[in-house]
């Protein structure tokens, strides 16, 4: 097993190098100039313009810090190849680089709004584990029953419904609505993640946003879990299970669960992964103040180095939970075995 | 001094204006105090039904009730280093106090953090009087030096390397200015201090208007702290203004600010205990929120703005709001134009410039798109603006007829469009770019259409914000959509940014020697009245020239809950809080 983390562990470093090749490569590809973005519709003096370029190594410095000017007299635009070194050296010093139009480092920023990211997708990835694994159990095991079909009925809605508009809605009921019925008795806040005005603490913050990011994710987990586990039923080692003279419940939780259980965990690890990258819809409607507006919001107005940054964590964040679904995977068939010779796996 | 022109303004004496103040805020406080406690024993009436477990313990009585909500987006700066959008600034010009004040309501211009003033009779050399006694903060005297040391810091590239101000064109034309801009030196020398409470500022070129540049909020001043450690200042900054960030507290990104009133404020105290900014991502949610009772002032949805002028009235005069009267609509000192590119080989002749102009609906515009949410634009100078005439650019109407006589003279129909109406064929097609979002594709198209019907084929080019900056900034376009959103309500700054030859934003290469000149020679002018006239007659000049077409001028959108009393927001959508006040 160590032998396999390590080769994944290696395994990191050029789908690392090859992501962030591909970003260097957008980011010339792409049209709009970030420097001349950062004053909005107002335009930059030639000097100021000047000096962010040269603070963001866009240009050519000499051992001064002073621009290097070609014959014309224009500065010389910093090779890509050498920008992607300045990235990387900053990279392994922990320096992600300044944002371009928020004054502060990158690093800075992330470190105050990943905490809010990474805590929102725990909660919607336990509700989507439990009410997904829960939902799609009882569907499978009551096949056909009353519990069977509304399973399928609420989870087809979910899956259509998008997640910004099942967001208005919860804020409508819970927030507006039941706060008018009760007479601002009970009610739910309608967005951001607390503070010092809100009269809630802040753990209750999470109830909506966590149901909202959770609701689509957590519909294709019960559908996922209840066609796996009918289909292990139909197994042979089940029939066996049986013959042998197992309880149904013995046979659910000891034999069927853990196979079934399999794509399931690849599915909700994945969503996990997608979570920790921050979700624009859920955090624009509630208000949210984690990574994923953060970065949608650089990219619109080409702040790189939030982009590059908010990617290179991203990656990280993926590359790891993948690993962890992987090795996961032993634990839940003992067939698996990662890193043993072929002949014994 | 027979030489000099001398403005002064008396004002009431501070401790007075103090004293009156808190006696209003006082008598209020204990009104508040006593209709929280009712509230608060009311919820605990209903304790057994409420999320009791979940609720805060609410800090002691009367605070709370005298602090008000208010949506913003997420500014850009809050600190003066780059304070220079609607959002940043409005939460700046709580926390800062900078040398005048301009007073929208009576269109002049008042003592702030400099009690008076002076210039010489060249329009080069300020003199700034300031406020004796004042203090930042921290406890710090703000003297001439902070003064000083604040606009250094805009200018020097050196303040922070990383991340250069880009603010500091508010000062191009001090003295000394070029040399520090490029990093040469740590001074800017046209600026002197011959005693704490005096600010002598040398310009390297006349320029009467200056005293209203020094109103803007990033020219206000600084304490030592903030050449100490610049991120710290930046989130939390220590100004002089009539509120200070709340001890112990930072700018929350995407979160909240959270202000209380300076007891010590030189100036007016304002009644209000403090003001909580909450920072929305969406006026849709902002205005949930609002809806629920949780937030006093918000933008109100365009689609929402009839249902709320029923539910909690309109604004008598635009711009104030008191009970019963919450939603603002006044116009607002920007507008929305269309640049035309003056180097294009079709687009150069002034005659078809003019023809578009009088082709586009602009008031069904307003009606259709932005459902009375904006108005016609008439001028390229907004209403707010000081010397703002109704009907300045005769060209900026709806007119066809007279259009299609124009074009009749120089582009005669010769062919028809694919569904067989008739096409003016020798202007060829025309690109009329935006960007998509924000409402302007359907302005684009309600104009291609307008455009059309006089037999302007026109092609829509739109994209995102960043990728159509860029062919504005490189000349690559041929028509395209812009906003102006002036620094000062001043002429100036919208004659010689957008039309004086070769400045950055003068997108749409618009050049002309005889308006360069007399906008050289008004800014000369010390006396107002003469200077404003001197600026209308630029402004008739160009628009005879129509090297933009006015399309809109925005309007306010906000509204108060039903406790929101006095509340004033300008035309620069600055929301003032000397005199607001919550009432239950």
């Amino acid at each position: 097993m160590a032998r396999y983390i390590l080769r994944r562990l290696l395994q990191f470093i050029p789908v690392f190098f090859g992501v962030t090749i591909i970003m260097f490569a957008m980011k010339n590809i792409v049209p709009g100039d970030p420097i001349k973005l950062i004053a909005g519709d107002k335009a930059l003096t030639p000097e100021v313009e000047l000096s962010l370029r040269v603070a963001n190594h866009l240009v050519e410095t000499d051992d001064q810090g002073n621009p290097i000017l070609d014959d014309e007299g224009n500065p010389v635009p910093t090779p890509l190849w050498k920008q992607y070194g300045y990235y990387l050296d900053g990279l392994l010093h922990g320096d992600l680089g300044d944002s371009y139009s928020r004054k502060l480092s990158v690093t800075e920023i992330f470190a105050n709004k990943f905490p809010y990211t990474a805590k929102l997708a725990l909660v919607a990835i336990v509700i989507e584990a439990v009410v997904g694994i829960g939902a799609g159990l009882i569907s499978a095991i009551k096949r056909y029953s009353f519990w069977d079909v509304l399973v399928t009925l609420v989870t087809s809605i979910l899956v259509a419904i998008p997640a910004f508009w099942l967001g208005m809605l919860l804020q409508l009921f819970f927030g507006i609505i039941l706060k008018n019925w009760t007479d601002g008795a009970v009610y739910l806040p309608i967005s951001g993640a607390g503070g010092p005005a809100s009269p809630f603490n802040d753990w209750v913050h999470y109830i909506l946003p966590g149901i909202t990011l959770a609701a689509v994710s957590t519909a294709y987990a019960a559908r996922i879990m209840r066609s796996q586990l009918l289909e292990v039923m139909n197994q042979d080692y089940i029939r066996t299970a049986k013959a042998k003279g197992l309880s149904r419940r013995q046979i659910i939780y000891h034999h069927a669960l853990k196979n079934a259980l399999i794509p399931v965990v690849t599915y909700i690890g994945l969503d996990f992964g997608a979570m920790l990258s921050g979700a624009i819809l859920t955090e624009t409607v509630f208000n949210w103040p984690g990574i994923g507006y953060e970065i949608y919001r650089a990219i619109t107005q080409r702040d790189w180095p939030i982009v590059m940054g908010g990617v290179t964590l991203i990656i990280v964040i993926v590359l790891i939970i993948n690993l962890l679904v992987d090795i996961s995977y032993a634990f839940l068939d003992p067939r698996i075995r990662y890193g043993a010779p072929k002949d014994e796996g | 001094m027979d030489e000099k022109q001398k403005f002064q303004a008396e004002k009431p004496s501070t401790e007075n204006a103090k004293a009156s103040k808190r006696t209003k805020g006082e008598s209020l406080k204990g009104f508040k105090v006593a209709r929280r406690s009712f509230l608060a024993s009311s919820a605990l009436a209903a304790g057994a039904l409420s999320l009791s477990g979940c609720k805060k313990a609410t800090n002691d009585s009367g605070e709370m009730g005298g602090t008000m909500n208010i949506s913003i987006s997420e500014p850009v700066s809050i600190d003066p280093y780059n304070l220079q959008e609607s959002e940043g600034t409005q939460v700046g010009s709580q926390i800062f106090d900078s040398l005048t004040v301009y007073d929208f309501e009576n269109q002049e211009l008042d003592p702030a953090a400099a009690v008076s003033w002076e210039a010489n009779s060249e329009a080069t050399v300020f003199t700034f009087h300031l406020q004796p006694d004042a203090r930042f903060h921290n406890g710090e005297p703000v003297t001439a030096k902070s003064f000083k040391r604040g606009w250094e810091r805009l200018v020097n590239p050196n303040t922070n390397p990383d991340s250069p101000s880009v603010i500091g064109y508010h000062l191009a034309m001090v003295d000394g200015y070029a040399d520090l801009e490029k990093g040469l030196g740590t001074e800017l020398t046209g600026v002197t201090c011959p005693d704490d409470l005096t600010l002598v500022v040398k310009l390297s070129e006349p320029y009467a208007d200056f005293p209203i540049v020094v109103s803007h909020p990033a020219l206000a001043p600084v304490p030592e702290a903030a050449l100490e450690d610049f991120a710290t200042f930046f989130q939390a900054p220590i100004g002089n203004g009539p509120f200070k960030m709340k001890e112990g507290t930072k700018w929350e990104s995407g979160q909240y600010i959270e202000l209380v009133k300076n007891e010590d404020f030189y100036g007016e105290v304002p009644a209000l205990d403090g003001v909580y900014f909450n920072i929305q991502k969406d006026i849709e949610t902002a205005y949930r929120e609002f809806q629920a009772g949780n937030l006093d002032i918000v933008h109100v949805p365009t689609a929402q703005l009839e249902a709320a002028r029923q539910e909690y009235g309109t604004s008598e005069d635009g711009y104030t709001m008191t009970t019963g009267q919450e939603v603002l609509d006044g116009v607002q000192s920007s507008t929305y134009y269309l640049v035309v590119n003056n180097d294009d080989p079709v687009l150069k002749d002034r005659d078809l410039r003019i023809a578009i102009s009088l082709a586009i609906n602009r008031q069904n515009i307003c009606d259709t798109v932005f459902k009375g949410t904006r108005v016609a634009a008439d001028n390229i100078v907004p209403p707010g603006i000081i010397g703002y005439e109704e009907g300045a650019w005769h060209d900026s109407r709806y007119d066809p007829e007279e259009a299609e006589n124009i074009l009749n003279r120089k582009y005669p129909i010769d062919s028809t469009f694919s569904d067989g109406s008739p096409k003016r064929g020798s202007i060829g097609q025309i690109k009329l770019s935006s960007n998509i979002d924000g409402g302007h594709k359907e302005v684009m198209e309600v104009i291609m259409n307008d455009l059309k019907d006089v037999g302007i084929d026109v092609v829509l080019d739109q994209g995102e914000w960043a990728s159509i900056l860029n062919k504005y900034q490189t000349s690559d376009y041929q028509i395209g959509r812009l906003g102006w959103v002036s620094d000062y309500p001043i002429m100036d700054n919208f004659m010689y940014p957008l039309f004086y030859t070769g400045t950055g934003d003068n997108q749409s290469n618009y050049s002309n020697k005889e308006v360069d000149t007399l906008i050289e020679r008004a800014r000369k002018i010390l006396d107002e009245d003469q200077r404003v006239a001197a600026f209308q007659q630029v402004n008739r000049i160009i628009s005879e020239d129509m090297p933009v077409i006015p399309i809109l001028f925005y309007k306010l959108d906000y509204v108060g809950s039903q406790r929101v009393e006095d509340v004033y927001i300008d035309p620069q959508m600055l929301i003032h809080l000397e005199q607001a006040m919550l009432t239950f």
